[in-house]
């Protein structure tokens, strides 16, 4: 929900003067991701100071997570920003289909992680409201498909654009914009991925 | 500001001097006026937060004042005549003087904070901000309280109590001893409430969850007003008690009466007022939480008596 | 969004006054993407919900001026202080601030327009959506949210009719919305400023109100995430029943409250960083003297807006934090004095031997900087420990704030709403009906304000339906100059409604003022420069220097006054 706003304007608009500002979108949506940076900052940091204050932090009879799939799925998610970036790399030499297919690629590979992750879900014992535990795990990796979601949405949307003839006449920001997100989207995961799996 | 004085004749340096001298005076006199505007001083850290209060009083009025009296200098005597319509001398800045007065306030302010850590020490020293960190071992308040805790004081939407296990009392208006150092074992039941009395200048919030410590030294006998300083809900307005500080013998023969006297519903004016409303004398409005049942107590006490601040 | 048809459409879609349109106030109730048409729409929302919170206020005054709880159930009155609160920041105070922002900082640098106009009036449309949400929660069953506008957990977690659709729940909703939209004008904001400003215009160059508007920004986008992703857990926790607050569950109800001030308290700068804004404009021009040590005021709003970032626990020192924390956070909340303590001093060499023009505008400024310097004072005594210990959540707390948030931000707004409003509405206001209302409100704040301090040094604590007859004297004195506070906007309203539909035209430099809003028409066209966009050629305050602002300004305010 909170990221749908700065998409609408990366949008280059037909409108008037409002098509001279395309080029501040890139500036615009930077600020956007450093701003939403600190939402998931400060999900970290009150996992981090449950976690440091609990006496009991996993609830009872749970003995850890499971790791290595999930480690499997962190790969997979990961090595999606190299693809993205070869796609990028395609459309800056202007092989257009260069482009399309590394870009559904990654959409694959971002949704291949999404369905891990709900397979990994739906074999968990614990649940939301199982402690603070189980609160601090599905919002946090909840929070975080949300946002692998929407880069995914993202990216379709530049997949249909780029069909549109003259599309990158005045540039590629929604290209650049969507690929950071999704790079932003992996950064926060490995986070994630340390703080949930690795920190015990 | 106007500290200027090279281009000043020597009338407006006497001015000045007279001002800062003035300024000095009142700022002293305001400094001692602090005793006035607050309650009396029960316990062992109120004179030292006083003193800290005085003294930034003092210097609070030597800024506030001197700030205004500019102003009101500039508003009499630099007003552009009616139909003036030129602009002043263009005077664009001072690093000199920028310097000086980030300096001086920096200063100020640290000495102030260094005045104040100090005190923070004497309080620490005298003990009446300790406190246990972390979550308490069991949800239900411990039986035996945790060392230094003689009293055990259970926060309750909206009712205080207070427990002293030693003696097998339980009381709904707090007595302590006077001149001797103890420890409160501060508990909620529900949600956070503060433990606050104004004449002894002490506030912590108490916490559900968590078993805080708070210490501290009675030092004038009688009778005082705890009040509930974290809004708890709805009663949270009504949820005060009566704190009476007694000398160490009437403290202990107090706890020897006590422990004989039957147990009887606690002192809640919550309580009271719920039921007034559910039985239609009093008027109800929104949806409340119900008041949790006054606490059975050895003593009731009264919070209608008059008090000392 | 504009759908209606023909003629109106027209009228609708120009921008800007179409001459002899008789309709052209529909465009403020259109989905209008011109800034300076959203800023009166922010302007125009917020003064509406100001009196909505004021009414609040009064009722609440009504029900204090009497120590036993009789006017209102005790419920009700924890209701009402909720709502206050909540409505008079996050539907009065910070959308009358965007409302200037969108105003003034296109006017100022120079720009055409916000660098995202849809964004911009997308997050005004989220206003009213969050305030009609927040006013519905008066008529669920339970009643609206009543834990304060901090809303700690666990108390706020109560719900006592167990309802899904609870005031609580419909409170956090409208509080997520007011963030979500804050965020959308930030990154608007901040991008404005950053990539739109006129050629010569460097940051050396900009007016300090520009400044100011980015400092406070940059705040919201750094703390208002936090407070939502704590907002977050805080929903969770009342609607799925989740533990990252409840005690029971081994959540932490302290938590909350290092999320809520991380946030909460930089947004006191958020709020009066703008206003230090306002200031550094009007007393240059009504003093007709430069603003005294320009790089330095600049410099101080960043400065602030680092250290506002590490001075929350000072809101926590009674919640049970360790004794170096106390300490930490006592000598970083102390350090702001410092770059305050410049502003101050720099307004004062400003006005020290100027020539003063006080008409309304001047006046507020004055009389907001007069209660700033007490807040200020007032300010740096919470900062000490053992002082804050003894007043935390006392009436000194709520008298200190209201010096700060009414007597020196809601007094700067004010000021700046005089001393703009000849340019976008292109008429004079009435400096009789303007006195009389700073007189009410200098009287009102300070009769208001000023004995919560004395109450809270007694010991009374804030949020009480009922207190001990012994803090009843000043207590009626302070509903005294709350219900003057009420009587002031009068002649207020008066002013503004009758002075934009009657007063004097205004032309486009009344108060001959320096700056590149004063080279526009009143009110300025649609584009503001359009294709005659300045080159600005010195910096911003060169009065009595007799250098221009900008190049060719003849030829350039002649070209905007034919076009």
């Amino acid at each position: 929900m909170t990221i749908s706003p700065p998409v609408d304007t990366a949008a280059p608009s037909p409108e008037g003067h409002e098509a001279a500002h395309a080029n501040y979108s890139l500036t615009g949506f930077i600020i956007f991701l450093c701003s939403e940076s600190v939402i998931f900052l400060a999900f970290f940091s009150g996992y981090a100071v449950l976690k440091l204050s609990a006496l009991q932090w996993l609830p009872p009879g749970v003995e850890g997570l499971e790791w290595r799939t999930p480690l499997l799925y962190t790969v997979v998610l990961v090595s999606s920003s190299g693809t993205v970036a070869l796609a990028e790399h395609f459309l800056s030499r202007g092989q257009l289909w260069g482009f399309r297919a590394f870009w559904l690629l990654s959409m694959a590979m971002g949704a291949v992680f999404l369905y891990g992750q709900a397979i990994e879900w739906r074999s968990l014992e614990f649940g939301i409201t199982s402690g603070s535990f189980g609160s601090c795990f599905y919002l946090l990796t909840g929070f975080h498909g949300l946002h692998v979601l929407s880069g995914i949405l993202l990216m379709a949307l530049m997949l249909q654009r780029s069909f549109r003839p003259a599309n990158y006449a005045a540039g590629e920001q929604g290209v650049i914009a969507t690929s950071l997100f999704w790079h932003f989207v992996d950064v926060i995961w490995v986070l994630l991925f340390l703080l949930l799996y690795a920190w015990s | 500001m106007t500290t200027t004085p090279q281009r000043f004749p020597l009338p407006r340096l006497i001015g000045l001097a007279v001002w800062l001298v003035l300024l000095t005076l009142l700022s002293v006199w305001m400094g001692a006026q602090v005793p006035r505007w607050l309650p009396v001083s029960a316990s062992s850290a109120a004179p030292l937060v006083d003193g800290l209060f005085g003294f930034e009083t003092a210097v609070a009025t030597f800024v506030f004042v001197g700030v205004v009296s500019v102003m009101v200098w500039v508003v009499l005597f630099n007003r552009a005549e009616k139909y003036d319509m030129s602009d002043a001398e263009p005077i664009e800045g001072n690093t000199t003087l920028e310097i000086v007065w980030t300096v001086i306030p920096l200063v100020l302010v640290m000495a102030i904070a260094a005045y104040t850590i100090q005190v923070n020490r004497e309080i620490g020293l005298i003990g009446p901000m300790d406190h246990a960190h972390g979550p308490a071992t069991a949800k239900s308040a411990p039986a035996t309280p945790l060392p230094g805790g003689e009293v055990q004081v259970i926060a309750r939407q909206w009712s205080w109590e207070f427990r002293y296990p030693v003696a097998g009392v339980s009381s709904t208006e707090l007595h302590l001893p006077l001149d001797r150092r103890l420890g409160l074992q501060l508990e909620s039941d529900d949600v956070i409430h503060g433990f606050y009395v104004p004449a002894f200048r002490l506030k912590q919030q108490v916490i559900p969850g968590r078993s805080i410590t708070l210490f501290l030294t009675a030092t004038r006998p009688g009778r005082y007003r705890l009040r509930d300083s974290e809004y708890s809900g709805t009663w949270f307005a009504a949820n005060q008690a009566d704190v009476v500080v007694e000398s160490e013998e009437a403290y202990q023969d107090w706890l020897r009466r006590a422990s004989r006297l039957p147990l009887q519903p606690g002192l809640s004016d919550a309580a009271r007022e719920y039921a007034q409303q559910l039985s239609g004398e009093r008027r109800s409005g929104y949806a409340t939480i119900e008041p949790a049942q006054p606490p059975l107590v050895n003593v009731p006490g009264s919070n209608t008596l008059p008090h000392d601040g | 969004m504009t759908s209606t048809a023909g003629v109106e459409s027209r009228i609708l879609r120009a921008p800007h006054p179409v001459p002899g349109a008789p309709d052209n106030w529909k465009r403020f109730f259109s989905f209008n993407t011109d800034a300076k048409v959203i800023g009166i729409q922010y302007i125009a929302t917020a003064l509406f919900f100001l009196l909505v919170g004021g009414l609040l206020a009064m009722i609440m005054r009504g029900e204090l001026i009497t120590p036993e709880a009789d006017l209102v159930d005790r419920t009700v009155y924890n209701g009402l202080y909720t709502m206050h609160g909540t409505i008079m920041l996050f539907l009065f105070i910070f959308p009358v601030l965007n409302g200037l922002n969108n105003l003034l900082i296109p006017c100022m640098i120079g720009a055409p327009d916000m660098a995202f106009p849809k964004l911009n009036a997308a997050a005004f449309w989220l206003v009213p959506v969050f305030g009609v949400i927040l006013m519905a929660s008066f008529l669920v069953p339970g009643g609206p949210a009543s834990s304060g506008w901090w809303s700690y957990p666990p108390v706020s977690l109560q719900n006592p009719l167990g309802h899904l659709i609870n005031g609580e729940a419909l409170w956090i909703l409208a509080v997520a919305l007011s963030g979500i939209s804050s965020i959308m004008g930030a990154v608007n904001f901040v991008t404005t400023i950053l990539r739109m400003r006129a050629p010569g215009m460097t940051l050396t160059r900009m007016p300090i109100f520009c400044w100011t508007a980015f400092s406070a920004q940059t705040i919201q986008l750094i703390g208002l995430p936090a407070l939502t992703g704590g907002a977050v857990m805080l929903l969770f926790d009342l609607v799925v029943g989740t533990s990252f607050y409840r005690p029971e569950g081994g959540g932490d109800p302290v938590l909350y409250q290092h999320f809520f001030w991380f946030y909460s308290h930089p947004a006191v700068y958020v709020i009066i960083l703008p206003v230090f804004g306002v200031f550094s404009e009007l007393f240059p021009v009504y003093a007709r003297k430069p603003l005294f040590g320009y790089p330095f005021v600049a410099g101080a709003s960043l400065v602030i807006v680092g250290l506002s970032l590490i001075v929350w626990v000072h809101h926590m020192f009674p919640s049970g934090v360790p004794q170096w924390m106390r300490d930490a956070f006592m000598v970083t909340t102390m350090l702001i004095a410092v770059p305050t303590g410049i502003k101050v001093f720099a307004w004062l060499a400003t006005l020290w031997g100027g020539k003063l023009r006080l008409n309304t505008a001047m006046l507020f400024a004055l009389g907001g900087l007069f209660n700033f310097v007490f807040a200020g004072v007032t300010g740096i005594m919470l900062a000490t420990v053992p002082v804050d210990i003894h007043v935390n959540n006392t009436y000194f707390v709520v008298g200190h704030f209201h010096y700060v948030i009414y007597g020196a931000a809601t007094m700067g707004v004010y000021a700046a709403i005089y001393h703009w409003f000849p340019k976008f509405t292109g008429h004079m206001y009435y400096e009789g009906l303007g006195k009389l209302h700073f007189l009410l409100t200098f009287i009102g704040t300070n009769l208001n304000f000023f004995p919560m301090h004395p109450l809270g040094l007694m010991g009374m604590p804030r949020r009480v339906s009922s207190y001990d007859p012994e803090f009843a004297f000043w207590n009626v004195i302070a509903s005294l100059g709350a219900f003057l506070l009420g009587v002031s906007i009068i002649p207020f309203l008066l002013n503004l409604v009758s002075s934009w539909v009657r007063g004097a035209k205004a032309p486009a430099n009344p108060w001959n003022a320096i700056g590149l809003e004063w080279l526009l028409p009143s009110p300025p066209p649609a584009e503001n420069f359009e294709e005659h966009v300045p080159t600005v050629i010195s910096g911003p305050y060169g009065y009595g220097t007799g250098r221009p602002l900008v190049e060719h300004q003849e030829e350039i305010e002649r070209a905007l006054l034919q076009a």
